[in-house]
């Protein structure tokens, strides 16, 4: 009596063990109410790590074509994109700001402009660049698919893209003429002969770019040492608020703006992801609930004597609570650490990528690769873990709760 | 040469024909052989400072259609030039006016004047088989390109030069090389467009040589895309006036959009 009476850490380790042991009384429900939940946080935690790796992935693709993680622009270079709203090249004390805080930077000239072949001329992005920065920050200047790229600002060659030299029916080693404007409105041409040409995933960025060396580009257009866009990235697409600020207080009179808010949809998705995550966690667990709900129920319903017998020896009704939900707490913990487990095992193996190669011209329309990198982030683990223990407490507290609430008289009678 | 074609459109159409006018022209110092760059410094130097006005027809074809427009040209120098379109009744109005390398065209069915951007430089004027920049470049000939003498031919008409013109690596011309046949008399018989890979691609063509207002005048031309068989314009001078006097107000924004002869 007096064993069950204590509130001490006797009693508490009784509790324990009564847990466990009816946990496997029926050891047959036990076991398929822990695959449900295993399979349930597997399901959870690969899905999010899928997910994350594939937005991921269109962030740092959508980063990687001339977005950056900040952009410094011309105060009306957005709302009118010409050769008028130039910038000069970074002076001196913001190039010793940002080597100072270890960011990388490239500045380009970036204007629309026409290129012709014998046979068609297109419009395109004429982009003067600075090669070898181009190519740490730009994905497209490392995708040559035949020729080389640009190897200093004053090469007088010109990079394009397969599909654009499809549709001129030009090729390697041609040449063409780009023609553009300068900042009078005057005709800024000038021809290049082709030494690569690049992929890309989306047929339309092929299209899009063309590629000279900055020098040759400003001495065409006319514009001396001016940029179009100075762009600079840090380590992590996620935390650039830090050097945006500083940078934004460095050149108050220039229009410097984070990638999310250049690419709103981008950013919004990476916003929305956070949603999503909680959505098919909550989603899953409705799922995994009900089973939950019933197994504890029964488990209950099938001890009420023995519940009556304890109550009646003096066990308090709130050690019944707690035995009922420390039992759902070792089911919930049980199948969290195999789901958690299975997930790693099935994630770990994949971090060289999933091939999606049989699908990849539409995942190539949402500007994702035809790899796709599972990302298993710890916030993720942590929400999902905590979520679920949280959530199946408060749905065993309604059988605890009953259980505790039995009259031992008409516990101990029923048949 | 396409772009010295501006000198070729019409305008100069009329001035091709003129172009090779000065007699001895381009006759080398070192004696004897003729120097290609100097028989198209002279050409050009010839028709600095001649005025005109003509009439002029311009046959557009294709296999399923053919579509003719009259027009009125003006031309002062080698810069400035006013064309203007008179039939048919729905393009009546609209016209073109160059000065220098700068291009203004006017709709009448917008009530606009707009300068042509560089991004439609490359684009066909008015639907035919030039492009606004064959229209609008004139004297690239000689800053573009590297010309030679490729051979000389007598006919019964006289000698005829052939000039192989080579664009320079960084010219804004597409083309791989250009040939240019030109008369003694000064007239441009024909002139071959080459893509790089010396394969033929557009030829314009002197159909039928006449003598206007005194002067020898190239009246038919023909421009003809040799990859789209049935697909050609041609240019016909059916009038024109030389030495005409013409003031500056002929050639601006004002006269473009409110013709004032």
């Amino acid at each position: 009596m007096e064993l069950l009476r204590s509130t001490g850490q006797y009693s508490r380790r009784i509790l324990v063990t009564l847990a466990w042991r009816y946990l496997w009384r029926n050891y047959r429900r036990t076991i398929i109410m822990l695959l449900a939940i295993t399979i349930g946080v597997w399901a959870m935690i690969f899905m999010i790590a899928l997910l994350r790796g594939m937005v991921d992935d269109m962030v740092q693709s959508s980063l990687e074509s001339f977005l950056g993680h900040v952009q410094i622009h011309h105060p009306s270079y957005r709302d009118d994109p010409s050769i008028v709203n130039h910038l000069p090249t970074p002076g001196s004390e913001l190039r010793e700001y940002l080597d100072r805080a270890g960011l990388d930077w490239t500045a380009r000239l970036r204007v629309p402009a026409v290129v012709s072949s014998e046979r068609e001329s297109l419009g395109v992005t004429l982009m003067g660049v600075k090669p070898d920065r181009e190519v740490r920050l730009s994905k497209l200047p490392r995708q040559i698919s035949n020729g080389r790229f640009l190897e200093s600002p004053d090469d007088p060659g010109i990079v394009i893209g397969e599909k654009l030299a499809r549709r001129l029916e030009t090729g390697l080693g041609k040449r063409i003429v780009v023609m553009s404007q300068d900042p009078d409105n005057d005709i800024a041409d000038r021809g290049f002969r082709i030494v690569g040409i690049y992929f890309a995933e989306l047929p339309a960025m092929e299209e899009q770019f063309v590629f000279v060396g900055l020098n040759v580009a400003q001495q065409m257009l006319r514009v001396g040492e001016s940029v179009s866009e100075i762009e600079v990235q840090g380590p992590d697409f996620r935390e650039v608020d830090w050097f945006y600020q500083a940078i934004a207080r460095l050149k108050p009179d220039l229009d410097v703006s984070p990638w999310y808010e250049r690419d709103t949809y981008l950013g919004t998705m990476l916003r929305l992801m956070d949603g999503v995550v909680l959505v098919w966690i909550i989603v899953i667990f409705l799922a995994l609930s009900f089973g939950l709900v019933n197994t504890l129920v029964m488990a209950v319903f099938e001890r009420v004597r023995e519940i009556g017998l304890i109550l009646a020896l003096g066990m308090r009704p709130s050690a019944i609570m707690g035995q009922v939900l420390l039992e759902t707490l070792m089911l919930l913990a049980l199948g969290l650490a195999l789901g958690n487990a299975l997930a790693l095992a099935t994630i770990i193996p994949l971090a060289d990528g999933i091939d999606l190669s049989v699908v990849s011209e539409g995942l190539a329309m949402m500007g994702a690769g035809s790899t796709l990198y599972p990302a298993l982030y710890w916030q993720d683990l942590l929400l999902s873990n905590g979520l679920v223990i949280a959530l199946g407490l408060l749905a065993g507290l309604a059988p605890a709760h009953r259980a505790s609430r039995y009259n031992p008289v008409e516990a101990l009678t029923k048949t | 040469m396409g772009s010295r074609f501006l000198a070729g459109a019409f305008v100069c159409l009329v001035c091709c024909s003129l172009w090779l006018a000065t007699p001895g022209f381009g006759e080398d110092q070192r004696g004897g052989e003729p120097d290609a760059r100097a028989i198209l410094q002279a050409a050009i130097d010839h028709w600095r400072g001649t005025s005109s006005y003509a009439e002029v027809t311009m046959i557009i074809h294709r296999p399923e259609w053919e579509r003719r427009m009259a027009m009125r040209a003006w031309t002062r120098g080698e810069d400035h030039s006013l064309v203007r379109v008179m039939a048919p009744p729905r393009d009546g109005g609209s016209g073109t006016l160059l000065i220098d390398k700068d291009m203004w065209s006017f709709a009448p069915n917008i009530n606009r004047v707009v300068k042509v951007p560089s991004s439609m430089m490359a684009q066909s004027w008015m639907g035919s088989d030039f492009s606004n920049q064959d229209i609008a470049r004139a004297d690239d000939i000689l800053d573009h390109y590297e010309h030679r003498l490729l051979q000389t031919e007598t006919t019964e008409n006289g000698l005829v030069y052939y000039i192989e013109a080579i664009p320079h690596e960084m010219a804004p011309v597409v083309w791989g090389r250009q040939v240019v046949q030109v008369r003694e008399d000064h007239l441009v018989l024909q002139e071959d467009y080459y893509d790089q890979d010396d394969r033929l691609v557009k030829r314009l063509v002197t159909h039928d040589i006449a003598t206007m207002d005194d002067r020898a005048v190239a009246r038919v031309q023909r421009m003809s895309k040799l990859e789209e068989p049935g697909e050609w314009t041609e240019v016909r001078i059916d009038a024109i006036d030389f030495g005409v006097e013409l003031e500056d107000r002929v050639f601006t924004l004002s006269n473009l959009r409110n013709p004032r002869q």
